[in-house]
């Protein structure tokens, strides 16, 4: 008896400790297959609601003679965006028959990616995650300024809550070309990847390699890399600004990722010696300094280090990108991003791109919190 | 009783052990997700009887031109050329250094890239000089 629990533990381990890492937090492209579609019906034997994805686990029939069940695992967004979206851990319990469409495992193992998931007794759609940019008001609300005139980059009084999120963008391409994308930067052509950016060959070969593998090596999700450059204004759970007039700096945080923030000086401080003895230490955020010109705040950033994605999608960069970001609010509910990449070593000459993000009122930003490969 | 909680421990026991051992040869590797040949690489040219089996490369990118350095420290052989073909990862290095008489011996080396998308990733080949030494080589990303 107990050696045969023994075995089955030891069996146990050995699996769980000889299983690659799970794809964490993902493009779902990256482990699912958009040509594979699946429709199921079943019972759900268990809701596991938690971060990065939510699980329904569901008993299916086969459909052969002898009526065999067969144990699916349906993947669903975060909570959080399940739960903006009306949906809660009580939706859906153990028992209810449900029915699935959805795409299946690009690696034939019965985990399948949920786009629709229906109460089979009532056809009821649950489970879905439509989160919806905040209407604009029908007469844009003026640009909120500071006594001296200088438009606010973030929340207006004490109290208020807000941020920036929906980007009209989520993934960097040049300024005036088209190369359709989905929300995580995954081309539907890979034709168009030399049309993203201007790459020299082995940047271009490596995004498209990048690309062809699904995004699935994101270290951004594989290991809660920092989403440096201008990936941070391009991620869904958005980021806030908090001027610190006081002590000359923006504090840039970050809404996704692994919830840390980036640091824009604005006391006239160079790039060198930003913090003592920390010159010559390359960073994921780089070193950022931020001088107003009019109603526009220009930030210069050097200083990246090369160990992480700088895009959704996989753009490459190296520890010679230089950014200017331009950041201004033409009205209350609008952020205008404008940048000009500058990598010498990854790009045949500086290209620009811009998009603007929407001011989410009065709401906390979520905390997509991400763990080592619980992202 | 006595003896199956004996057995029961000292199976505990040995699957921590198992555990562990799976974990310490998990050896970490800092990221590199830049140019593919920026870092430093160690590994071996075999049968290198001018310099020895093991190799230390360290390589940069500047926009235009890997450079870089053969075992610094102790051989510092400064890299002539090298170039990275991204049409299927081939690397091409070729340095000059001088053997143990002191005699000038060019080495040339020729590999591919593999598991590029890896922060551990390696270049493997062979090596070759101009006295007739040639042999494998291989080299991982530290």
């Amino acid at each position: 008896m107990h050696l045969r629990v023994l075995r089955s533990v030891f069996v146990a381990a050995f699996v769980v400790a000889s299983t690659p890492l799970a794809i964490a937090h993902h493009e779902p492209l990256a482990k699912f297959d958009d040509k594979k579609p699946v429709n199921l019906t079943g019972v759900v034997s268990l809701v596991d609601w938690r971060n990065p994805h939510v699980h329904v686990f569901m008993n299916v029939k086969s459909g052969a003679a002898d009526g065999a069940v067969a144990n699916w695992a349906i993947e669903l967004e975060s909570p959080i965006d399940l739960e903006e979206s009306g949906w809660s851990h009580d939706t859906l319990h153990p028992g209810d028959r449900i029915s699935v469409q959805g795409m299946a495992a690009r690696n034939g193992s019965r985990q399948a990616w949920g786009k629709s998931v229906m109460l089979a007794a009532t056809g009821r759609k649950i489970l879905f995650a439509s989160v919806a940019p905040p209407p604009l008001p029908l007469a844009p609300h003026p640009t909120p300024r500071w006594p001296e005139g200088q438009p606010r980059l973030g929340a207006t009084a004490q109290g208020t809550q807000g941020y920036w999120a929906f980007p009209s963008a989520t993934a960097l391409v040049e300024a005036g070309v088209n190369a359709p994308m989905d929300a995580w930067g995954l081309l539907k052509s890979i034709a168009d990847a030399p049309k993203v950016a201007p790459m020299q060959p082995w940047a271009l070969k490596l995004y498209t390699e990048r690309q062809q593998r699904f995004l699935q090596d994101d270290p951004m999700y594989l290991n809660c890399k920092p989403p440096g450059g201008p990936r941070q204004f391009q991620l869904s759970p958005g980021l806030q600004l908090v001027e610190d007039r006081g002590r000359q700096r923006i504090f840039v945080l970050i809404g996704s990722g692994n919830n840390n923030y980036r640091i824009i000086y604005t006391d006239g401080r160079s790039h060198q010696g930003q913090v003592g003895g920390d010159d010559e230490n390359p960073l994921f955020y780089g070193r950022a300094v931020g001088k107003w010109d009019g109603d526009t705040l220009t930030i210069d950033t050097r200083g990246f280090n090369e160990d992480f994605w700088f895009t959704n999608g996989g753009l490459p960069h190296t520890d010679q990108l230089k950014l200017i970001e331009k950041l201004s609010r033409p009205n209350y509910d609008t952020l205008k991003y404008d940048l000009t990449v500058d990598d010498p070593g990854a790009y045949t000459r500086p290209w620009s791109a811009s998009w603007t993000l929407r001011w989410v009122a009065d709401r906390e930003m979520a905390r997509h919190l991400c763990q080592e490969n619980r992202s | 009783m006595v003896n199956r909680f004996r057995n029961l421990s000292a199976a505990f026991a040995l699957f921590g052990l198992l555990v562990a051992c799976m974990q310490l040869t998990a050896v970490p590797v800092a990221a590199q997700e830049g140019h593919p040949l920026k870092g430093s690489w160690l590994g071996t040219w075999s049968g290198n009887k001018t310099l020895g089996n093991d190799v230390l490369i360290v390589m940069t990118w500047d926009g235009k031109n890997i450079t870089g350095t053969i075992n610094p420290g102790t051989d510092n052989i400064v890299i002539k050329s090298a170039t990275l073909n991204p049409e299927g990862w081939l690397v091409h290095i070729e340095a000059d250094a001088k053997d143990k008489a002191g005699a000038a011996i060019t080495f040339t080396i020729d590999g591919k890239i593999e598991n590029l998308p890896l922060a551990s990733r390696a270049v493997s080949g062979t090596w070759k000089d101009n006295k007739g030494g040639t042999g494998a080589f291989r080299i991982g990303r530290q």
